[in-house]
């Protein structure tokens, strides 16, 4: 079976993001960046797929020339091959034009179920797996929180509010992991040592033939406003106090 | 609590800019590595750590394991994270490729060890102690004693040991009594009591591999009489299935901290049925203990620093938004309180605990990357560095050992009535951190062993070729005007320790073994904060050439707040040395005039 999981490079979930004066993006320096955890789940239920069925894993990822250390992390877990679409054009690249790259790289190789995060954690946009499906013209089921894989079909288990919904479908196909859809293994020493070993194809833009120009742009970043300060209620009497409460709830918050 | 407990910062730049241990990769024997597999073996430390050994920091201090029904039961995570540091590889790490191991670095083994250890100290010990006996087994055991222990033992299903104190005989092993009786079947029937044996009994392993010290029946006296004997909790039988030893478990020690690992009280052979397997030959048992315990002894020293840093970062995060007084010079009193950390003396308390800590880890890196190039060269060089590794192991380990204790104190102090209270996780950290000058040795033995032996060892060869390393780095930092004058303040304090030193060994060479030695825990101090000192210089080339360039932002934050702690240890710690120089230059022999009966009231 030929597995391909779709990982993003992000910043750590405790790093400390900044925006940059200018408001273009993020302050870079001193952030730590790891695998988007959502796509570790792809990655792992890859790799499980390929534990029971056979075949070979490869990962794809688009970034700067740090994007090679989350691709070695995800063959240090025990995907075979990488791809590392590298190109200046598409770094901070909207969803579109990412989801084009990823898919123009995938046409080349074979494929037969593609794994990527529901979402990334940095941007949120959670569109690049779907439109990466619609961009290959195949069949894609979202936010998957378990999955089966046999005789050509996959069964996917898709939470939604209060209840659960089972989705078939023919392979080829996109699926978006969701947490809870397994537990990623750790990277173990003697599959770092081997990842180094593994084969990854940079490659650009020029070489995929794709278009780089943005669908969507970011105008401006700013950071959320700062919270205002609370308000404590002084008195002695509770029932005041409480009746204070409400009336500010009711005329300065108006939530009630 | 606080979600940072290290700095990865500081860690790569001790390893790549400060002991490029790169450097390593261009001998056969490290040549499969590279700074990326580096990286990517930090990155997989963290994140065990976050996921498995963080979260249950506190849980298993509360619920410390207990001796019920003949076994120690200890915390669900144990077997755990025991199987999780089998299945990465990390019990053999540091092994070559023919014991299944990686060949990583010892020098980048340790930053994952300070990782595990920072992250939860009770829990980073049992792999570690596995992997310590196994290389005993490794060193000077029979190639059938690898295949039958080494596959459970690196994928964490065995637990192994290092049994070795009695009730007599703690920090003197010649007195040890556990008996090995000969048979005629290859093996030995031993008879004995251990007591605080770490990890030596415990419901998340299928079973222990103690190796251990005893006397062969007959053996001469003292340590020349002492054999190192691997004796498995259950033996393998002549089937391969596991048969139980005779090994009993007699009572477990309740501990002021790091108690998330218990200490255990073996009874061996009460049916007469408890078999030893000697390894390597009779009566050479201590020296054999001795190679594994210089290297647990590096990462006792580790333990400490570690403990000391997860400290540091909760009180450094309570310092930054806990509101509490005005500056000195703000007079008005309806303004704000300010963070404690625009302080002075908060500050000052951080940074002693800074530079403690990465003083510390700055000196184990060294022994280890001692360690590492003992492994590849050969001839001279490796000599000089064999003989700067022993020379300095007592000071890698009692320097942090002693001096985290401080540390963590001032981290605790930063949090005032609060670091009192468990709420917070410093009276933990101080807890934990009091056994490092205990255990491996305490500092009185290490003091001992730092003058008594290692100063004089081979004429003072080790001492002479350490000095002449000191001068390397006084030489390279003098090329820095900012440095001057720690340069020259570290060429004077070795002035001072050539005067001591020469002083001391005078007592000795007039057979005057009382005086030489009375006070060697004070030589063994003042000899650490020098070392340390050296480090810091070290370091401190290392932050100038950083600084030349135009740095901004995190970067620049970085170095100048090193420089900070480096320039702290110069004004505040050196000179400490002057005391100590003259406590010992004295050598009024009032401890050993003092006796027994003038201590009662
Ligand atoms: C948590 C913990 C874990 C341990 N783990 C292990 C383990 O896994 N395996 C193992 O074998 N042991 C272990 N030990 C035992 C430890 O190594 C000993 O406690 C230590 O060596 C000291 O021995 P002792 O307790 O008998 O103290 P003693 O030797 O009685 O020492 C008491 C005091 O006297 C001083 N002293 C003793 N002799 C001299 C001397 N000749 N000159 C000057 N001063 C002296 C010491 O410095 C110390 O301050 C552990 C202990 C603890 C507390």
């Amino acid at each position: 079976m030929n597995i391909v999981a779709c990982v993003k490079q992000v910043p750590d979930t405790e790093a400390l993001i900044k925006v940059k004066p200018d408001g273009s993006g993020i302050e870079e320096g001193g952030i730590k960046w790891v695998m988007n955890p959502y796509d570790e789940f792809g990655v792992e239920e890859a790799l499980k797929l390929k534990e029971k069925l056979g075949g070979e894993v490869t990962v794809v990822s688009v970034g700067p020339a740090r994007t090679m250390e989350t691709i070695r992390t995800a063959l240090a877990m025990g995907a075979e091959k990488g791809i590392h679409i590298d190109d200046p054009a598409l770094y901070n690249a909207d969803a579109y034009t990412t989801a084009n790259a990823l898919a123009a790289a995938i046409k080349e190789i074979p494929y037969d179920i593609i794994f990527c995060g529901q979402r990334a954690i940095d941007g949120d946009m959670g569109q690049v797996g779907s439109i990466l499906a619609e961009l290959l013209d195949i069949p894609q089921c979202t936010i998957v929180t378990k999955l089966d894989v046999g005789d050509g079909k996959a069964t996917a288990v898709k939470p939604i509010e209060g209840a659960q919904l089972v989705l078939e479908t023919s392979l080829p196909c996109v699926i978006t992991a969701q947490k809870g859809l397994n537990e990623p293994r750790y990277a173990s020493l003697p599959g770092i040592m081997k990842a180094k070993k593994k084969p990854v194809d940079v490659k650009n833009a020029a070489a995929l033939g794709i278009s780089v120009e943005p669908k969507a742009k970011i105008e401006k970043m700013t950071p959320p406003p700062a919270r205002p300060p609370g308000k404590i209620i002084e008195g002695e009497d509770p029932a005041a106090k409480a009746a204070e409460v409400i009336r500010l709830l009711r005329e300065e918050a108006k939530v009630i | 609590m606080a979600e940072t407990f290290i700095s990865e910062r500081n860690l790569k730049f001790l390893l790549y800019e400060v002991f490029t241990i790169t450097d390593l990769t261009g001998y056969p024997y490290y040549e499969d590595h590279s700074q990326e597999v580096f990286d990517m073996v930090l990155d997989a430390a963290m994140k065990l750590s976050k996921d498995l050994l963080l979260p249950v920091f506190e849980e298993m201090d509360k619920n410390q394991p207990e001796f019920v029904d003949g076994q120690i039961k200890v915390h669900p995570r144990v077997g755990e994270f025991m199987r999780a540091a089998g299945e990465g590889g990390w019990i053999n790490a540091n092994y070559s490729y023919d014991a299944g191991g990686q060949q990583l670095p010892l020098t980048v083994t340790l930053a994952a060890h300070f990782i595990f250890s920072a992250a939860n100290y009770s829990a980073s010990v049992y792999p570690l102690l596995t992997s310590g006996a196994a290389r005993l087994i490794e060193s000077f055991g029979t190639e059938e004693m690898k295949e039958k222990y080494f596959a459970r033992m690196f994928s964490g299903e065995w637990q192994g040991t290092m049994a070795m104190t009695e009730p007599q005989a703690g920090s003197s092993l010649s007195d040890i009594t556990t008996l090995a009786e000969p048979t005629d079947n290859g093996y030995y029937n031993m008879k004995g009591q251990k007591i605080f044996i770490s990890a030596a009994d415990h419901d998340g392993v299928d079973n222990v591999i103690h190796l251990m010290l005893a006397k062969i029946k007959d053996a001469p006296p003292g340590v020349r009489g002492i054999s190192l004997f691997v004796v498995p909790k259950q033996r393998i039988d002549e089937n391969g299935k596991l048969e139980f030893n005779d090994v009993h478990v007699s009572g477990i020690y309740h501990k002021l901290g790091y108690r998330g690992s218990p200490i255990v009280q073996l009874s061996l052979g009460d049916n007469g049925d408890c078999r030893g397997y000697l390894v390597g030959e009779p009566h050479k048992g201590l020296t054999y203990m001795f190679q594994l315990m210089n290297e647990a002894r590096i990462d006792v020293g580790l333990g400490a620093a570690a403990i000391a840093s997860a400290a540091y970062y909760a009180a450094l995060e309570y310092t930054r938004v806990r509101p509490q007084g005005r500056r000195l010079t703000d007079k008005d009193p309806t303004l704000p309180q300010v963070p404690i950390i625009e302080h002075a003396d908060v500050k000052r308390m951080l940074l002693f605990q800074r530079s403690i800590i990465e003083g510390s880890l700055s000196l184990l890196f060294q022994c280890s990357q001692y360690a590492d190039y003992e492994k590849v060269l050969t001839g001279e060089e490796r000599k000089r560095y064999s003989l700067l590794l022993d020379l300095l192991t007592p000071v890698a380990k009692s320097y942090p050992s002693e001096m985290a204790i401080l540390s963590v104190s001032q981290g605790l102090q930063c949090l005032g009535g609060y670091g009192y209270c468990d709420e917070f996780p410093l009276e933990q950290y101080y807890r934990d951190v009091r056994i490092h000058p205990i255990h491996e040795g305490t500092t009185g033995i290490h003091g001992i062993t730092l003058l008594g032996r290692n100063i004089t060892m081979q004429k003072g060869r080790a001492y002479k070729v350490y000095l002449e390393e000191v001068h390397k780095t006084i030489q390279s930092a003098g090329e820095y005007p900012a440095l001057q004058s720690q340069t020259r303040e570290l060429g004077e304090a070795l002035d001072v320790l050539n005067d001591v030193t020469q002083h001391l060994v005078g007592f000795a060479q007039e057979g005057k073994v009382g005086l030489f030695l009375a006070d060697s825990t004070l030589y063994l101090e003042l000899f650490g904060i020098i070392c340390v000192a050296w480090q810091w210089l070290k370091q401190a080339i290392t932050i100038r050439k950083a600084l030349e360039h135009n740095l901004s932002g995190a970067e620049a934050d970085f170095y100048n707040g090193k420089n900070y702690a480096f320039r702290y240890f110069f004004d505040y710690e050196l000179p400490k040395i002057s005391g100590l120089a003259k406590t010992l230059k004295k050598s009024s022999g009032i401890t050993l005039a003092m006796t027994d009966h003038l201590f009662t009231d």
